[in-house]
Order: structure tokens, then sequence, then C-alpha cells
């Protein structure tokens, strides 16, 4: 994937990425299906049939996949606080 | 009181949802001259159903996200003037769906609730839109990759975000939509939900839904303010995203509450038209 960056911070400093709660999740593959950017790995022979395999793929703020999971099984880290770390993040970067 | 519709609503047996469509399809139609088009008959029936449709507003009603019923609109090539769905209701009223197939408390509840806003004059936009704010200057410059064409806004006044989404800024106040990425990348647009007039909503917060047949698209809101107005041609027609996603296809009109801490995290055309491009190679739209 070429996006390395976000608003100029790289992309590996900002937590952003969906989080499968395995209490709900009911391995339907719907998130799987729907995203492009292979945020997902399906793992058949595994009892934990679906892991996020690639987190920093996610797009920063991007939220679809909750949207169609049924049984809303998939949470986002908040995005005030996302956006407070960006803008630190830049100004370190800036004053260094 | 909603009146003269024809009223398509989900009718999903198995669901608690779908039974709750259906009990506020009949409720709609036992004291006013609402008209029911039932989805199964409707296979087998068309031509009274269409004559139904034809003659009257239509209001659909879908169960839960996999929206069915508005499918079937699409299918059959009507056009929809309102729509509800249940699940979401269910959510913003904090009420919780359970799997009952018959109506419980929780259920007339919720029944009540959405046959008090369909019955209550539809919430008009205080047009407080001063006739001076004209957003209707589109400046673009245009990208063409295959038969694809980009159309990008190079307004100065315009801003963006790396979602996609574009502001244009006039004062304290802000149009807000998607970019062509965004509809040439869901091609046939079906739906569109708006955000809710008077709600608050932060920079990067959610500001409405736009669906196809081939994905759902969330609008990330490049400012943070208060919505003052929605498209509401987008609601009847939400293919004018495909056409034009700038002057017709707008989202909302925004009080912006905090433009000076937003514009950190936007970006503008130049910046905007690289990545754009850069994204469009990438995934080959
Ligand atoms: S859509 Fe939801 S329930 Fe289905 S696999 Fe993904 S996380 Fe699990
Ligand atoms: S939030 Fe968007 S980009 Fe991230 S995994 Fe879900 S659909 Fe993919």
């Amino acid at each position: 994937m070429s996006e390395t960056t976000f608003m100029g911070v790289e992309r590996a400093k900002i937590d952003w990425k969906p989080t499968i709660d395995y209490t709900s999740c009911d391995f339907c593959m719907e998130c799987v299906n729907f995203c492009p950017h292979k945020v997902f790995e399906v793992r058949e022979t595994e009892v934990i049939k679906l892991i996020i395999r690639n987190p920093n793929n996610c797009v920063v703020f991007c939220r679809a996949c909750s949207k169609i999971c049924g049984p809303d099984a998939l949470s986002f880290p908040d995005k005030n606080a996302t956006t407070q770390r960006i803008k630190e993040i830049r100004k370190e970067e800036s004053n260094a | 009181m909603l009146e003269n519709h024809a009223i398509l609503p989900c009718n999903g047996l198995d669901k608690n949802a779908g039974v709750i469509s259906r009990e506020i399809a009949i409720k709609l139609c036992e004291n006013a001259n609402n008209k029911i088009i039932c989805p199964v008959y409707y296979r087998v029936a068309e031509g009274k159903y269409n004559k139904i449709a034809g003659e009257h507003s239509l209001l659909v009603i879908d169960g839960c996200q996999t929206r069915c019923a508005s499918k079937l609109a699409a299918e059959k090539n009507l056009k929809v003037s309102r729509r509800v769905t249940i699940s979401e209701e269910a959510k913003s009223h904090n009420i919780e769906l359970k799997s009952n197939l018959r109506l419980l408390e929780n259920e007339n509840t919720l029944i009540e609730i959405i046959l008090n806003g369909l019955n209550s004059p539809e919430d008009k936009v205080a047009l407080s839109s001063d006739e001076t704010t004209v957003f209707n200057k589109f400046d673009y410059e245009t990208y063409q990759h295959g038969k694809f064409l980009f159309r990008v806004p190079a307004n100065p006044e315009i801003y963006f975000n790396e979602n996609d989404c574009w502001a244009y800024v006039i004062g304290t106040r802000a149009r807000i939509g998607v970019t062509d990425f965004v509809q040439q990348n869901l091609s046939d647009i079906l739906y569109f939900t708006p955000p809710e007039i008077g709600t608050e909503i932060d920079q990067f917060g959610e500001a409405g839904e736009i669906e196809s047949s081939k994905s759902v698209f969330e609008l990330v809101s490049p400012v943070s303010g208060k919505v003052i107005s929605i498209n509401e041609a987008l609601i009847g027609k939400p293919e004018l995203l495909n056409e034009n996603p700038y002057e017709l296809g707008w989202v909302a009109e925004i009080e912006l509450t905090n433009f000076e801490d937003d514009k950190e995290l936007l970006i503008g055309f130049d910046k905007y038209f690289e990545i754009m491009k850069k994204k469009v190679e990438d995934i080959n739209v």
C-alpha cells in the first residue's frame, strides 16, 4: 500500500484501525469482503478465523466496515484523541 | 399526518425489524389515505403496484441495513420521496432490537416514535442560509484516467481532507460534500442518508452516508460545527451525486465553530489533487 503518510504524519505513528470484539463477531466475513485495503486476514483453519493483519492499511478516520457489521463487533479509537495526537506529532516534527 | 403515500415496507417476517416495519405500514394505512405495496406480491403483480407507486409519493421502510425494500424500489425504478430504516431509528432512540417476532413493549414504543415522526410535518429546514452566501463558483481542474473523469475545484476557499471530502468556506459557514473520487469509486449511488439538522459535528466526525450497490461511504466532515441545512434534493435523487457532487450533490451546510483549528488538518487544491491522482492510479477505479 502506498499510503504511508496521513496529513504529513507517518501512518505507522497513527493508531487507527478496527478492533474486533470476538465475543460478538460471528465470522460472517462481510467486513473482509467489503474493505478493499487488505486490513483483515481470514484464517480458515484457526478457531479465531479473522484477525487484523495490516492495521496501517486502514484509512485514518474511515469507519465504513463497522456499518456493515451486523453484530456491531467492530470498534475504532476515539476520533478526537486521534486528531489531537496527529496535531501533536505534527508540532513535534515541525519543531524538530 | 402522512397522506397520499404509497408505502413499501420491509416485510421480513423472520426478523424483529421486519415485523416492526410491517406494523408501521399497516398503522399508516389505517386512518389515512395511504396504500401498502406488498414486496412479495409485487413480484407477481407488478402492474397493480406500479400504478399505485406512480400515483403517490413513495415512503420506503427498510428494516435493517440490507435495505431490501430500497433495493426493490431501485430495481423497479421507483422514485422514493421518504425513507426510514428501523434499525437506525432504534439506534438513535436507544432502543435495542431483539429477536422476538411478536410486538412487545420495546417494539411498540419504537413504532409510536417512528409514527409520530412520520406524521408530524417534515422538519422544514430553517432556511437561515442568507441569500448572500452563494456556494456555486466551482473552478474545476480535471484529471482523466481511462474513461473516468475527475473534477476537483481549485478555488482557494475550498478545502479538502484526505478522506476525499471538501468544504467550501465563506465567512462562518461552509458547504460540505464529497469529491468526484468518491462518486466514481462508488459508481451508481442509490441511497443518501443526510446528517441530522441541528447536530454538532466534530472535525472528522460522520456527516451522512452514501451508498451504492457496490459500497458504503461515510462522509468524514472536514470541518467542525453545527449542521444548519442539508441538500434536500439528494433524498429523492441521490444520483445527483454521480452527476456532480459539487454544485448539485453538495451534502450539508455547517455553521463553523472552530475553523481556525480545523484548518491545520486540511489541505488545499494542490495537495489534494496530487493525493487523489495517486489514489486513482493505485486502485485503478
Ligand atoms: S462483519 Fe462483523 S461479524 Fe462479520 S466477520 Fe466482520 S467483524 Fe465479524
Ligand atoms: S475502517 Fe475502512 S479502511 Fe479501515 S478496515 Fe474498515 S473499511 Fe477498511
